[in-house]
């Protein structure tokens, strides 16, 4: 069921008529916001989904295959949710997409040359950044207006407690006993934020 | 002490009007909505006392300008804060927006007499009741009716495609193809260039303007993306931005050809538009058929390079 957030989003062109002189009259500051938080969570999601790609290309006949699989499945489901909600509400995606399709492909793939440690430490890294940053989103909207954004709310604490999730079994998987591991999770992380940041601009 | 900062405070109000006074035409510091140099300007004019303002300014009627100043002041901090305001302060915003908008729409009937130029946004002012002073509030001029006419059109032709979405989703009429649903939005747009075509050529020069750019851009973006969307794109990779140039290109492409036809109803123009688009259709497909023929090629030396291996014995492992 649409809540209020999205039968305000749907309906732009109807009030198109209202003021003439404004190219862009419906593109209020809280709009704006909102169009910013969806094209990175939509790119998030389509570079995790390139990440575990990568991964699976190398260690997708190992031991650990089945497990990647799994943690893909679920970042599957994630993208094509965002791909809804990006349609729904006439979102521009990133311009980036095929520079995180091919980093994220590479990452993952690098990493996992490493081994399974390695494989397992850069999903950490990923995923504790991607928790956090749909943690400050969920801050951001509670703040601003928790009831118009009840949905998106909910998914998005959705997908953050499937994150959290992959980060533990990343931890469990002796993730830390990769040499260089805190080297290597802070390169990662920093590139996480820098992406994020990117992202939601571009 | 407070000398130096009056002084500093008025170098910094001299700097924002000389931004003002560099735009075109107007002599008077009127608000218009989009000048954000201007709304700096105008906060620091809120700033200095009334005295200040009106030995800078160069207003030609102190109560119009007055009253705009409380309209600078709310619309500036529209800027910074939408949602917030009080309701009396909203109607006053809105019959701003409105009143300039009534001005325009009636100037537009004066456009094939004296072009898109002050004097028909004169003539609208004085056919609508008001002074032909009033234009100052137009501080980009011609530029402000070009940009006015466009948003009109973008929005009829809005109502148009929803009202033909509406149709489609109640089941009253067929869903066209793609193809043909962008000839049709394209052509309904053009058409309602018709009655102001003679003059269209100006009109394409002032929305080249450097400062008339970015809005000219933003409106053809949105007209671009609302043609898609009711065509039923949503996609949402990298197809976004290709569809939209494309369409883009046929748009501008088309509104060229239109401006030198001179053929019975412009029906040169319509045969260049379906041209195109059977192009853009062929591409398409060409593309499709590139890709898949692409993909058994290399599926294909997969399979021989397997068989390579299997015969000098590479794959047996010993």
């Amino acid at each position: 069921a649409n809540t209020g957030w999205m039968l305000a989003a749907a309906s732009i062109p109807s009030l198109a008529t209202d003021s003439q002189l404004d190219p862009c009259p419906d593109f209020s500051l809280e709009k704006e916001m909102m169009h910013r938080m969806l094209r990175v969570d939509h790119a998030g999601e389509y570079g995790a989904n390139r990440i575990y790609a990568g991964q699976m290309a190398v260690l997708g006949r190992s031991r650990t295959g089945p497990l990647i699989q799994q943690m893909w499945d679920q970042e599957k489901k994630h993208l094509s949710k965002f791909n809804e909600i990006l349609a729904e509400n006439r979102v521009r995606p990133t311009a980036l997409l095929p520079l995180w399709n091919l980093a994220g492909f590479v990452l993952g793939a690098s990493t996992a040359l490493l081994g399974k440690e390695g494989a397992m430490a850069c999903t950490v890294a990923v995923e504790e950044s991607i928790s956090e940053h749909y943690n400050s989103q969920i801050r951001a909207l509670m703040e601003s207006d928790p009831e118009r954004y009840t949905e998106l709310l909910q998914v998005i604490k959705e997908f953050r407690d499937d994150e959290m999730d992959h980060h533990d079994t990343g931890l469990e998987h002796d993730a830390e006993s990769l040499p260089g591991y805190w080297l290597l999770k802070n390169a990662i992380q920093l590139g996480c934020k820098a992406a994020i940041y990117v992202s939601q601009r571009v | 002490m407070a000398a130096l900062l009056r002084g500093l405070r008025a170098g910094r109000l001299l700097r924002g009007l000389s931004s003002v006074v560099a735009a075109p035409t107007s002599t008077t510091p009127q608000c218009s909505s989009l000048r954000r140099g201007f709304h700096c300007a105008a906060l620091r004019l809120q700033d200095e006392s009334k005295s200040d303002k009106h030995s800078a300014s160069s207003s030609s009627s102190s109560s119009s300008s007055s009253s705009s100043t409380t309209h600078d002041d709310y619309t500036s901090q529209q800027d910074f804060d939408p949602s917030s305001g009080d309701q009396e302060q909203d109607e006053d915003y809105e019959t701003e927006e409105q009143l300039q908008a009534r001005i325009l729409t009636a100037a537009l009937e004066f456009v094939p007499l004296h072009g898109w130029s002050m004097e028909a946004i004169s003539a609208g002012a004085e056919a609508v009741g008001l002074s032909s002073a009033s234009t100052g509030m137009f501080t980009n001029g011609a530029g402000d009716l070009v940009l006015h006419f466009i948003s009109q059109c973008n929005s009829k032709l809005t109502e148009i495609l929803a009202e033909q979405h509406n149709e489609v989703q109640l089941g009253q009429a067929e869903p066209k193809k793609t193809a043909d649903f962008l000839r049709d939005a394209v052509e309904t747009r053009l058409r309602m260039y018709i009655p102001y075509m003679e003059s269209w050529p100006q009109a394409m020069s002032i929305l080249l303007l450097p400062h008339n750019i970015p809005d000219s851009l933003k409106h053809l973006s949105t007209m671009v993306d609302d043609i898609w969307y009711y065509a039923g794109d949503r996609s949402t990779d990298m197809n976004w931005y290709t569809k939209r140039a494309v369409l883009t290109g046929l748009y501008n492409a088309t509104e060229l050809v239109m401006l030198q036809d001179s053929s019975p109803d412009f029906q040169d123009t319509w045969t260049f538009l379906d041209n195109r688009i059977q192009d853009v259709t062929n591409m398409a497909v060409t593309a499709k058929q590139m890709q898949s023929t692409g993909e058994a090629v290399a599926q294909g030396l997969m399979g021989a390079a397997v068989t390579l291996k299997n015969l000098t014995g590479l794959n047996q492992r010993r």
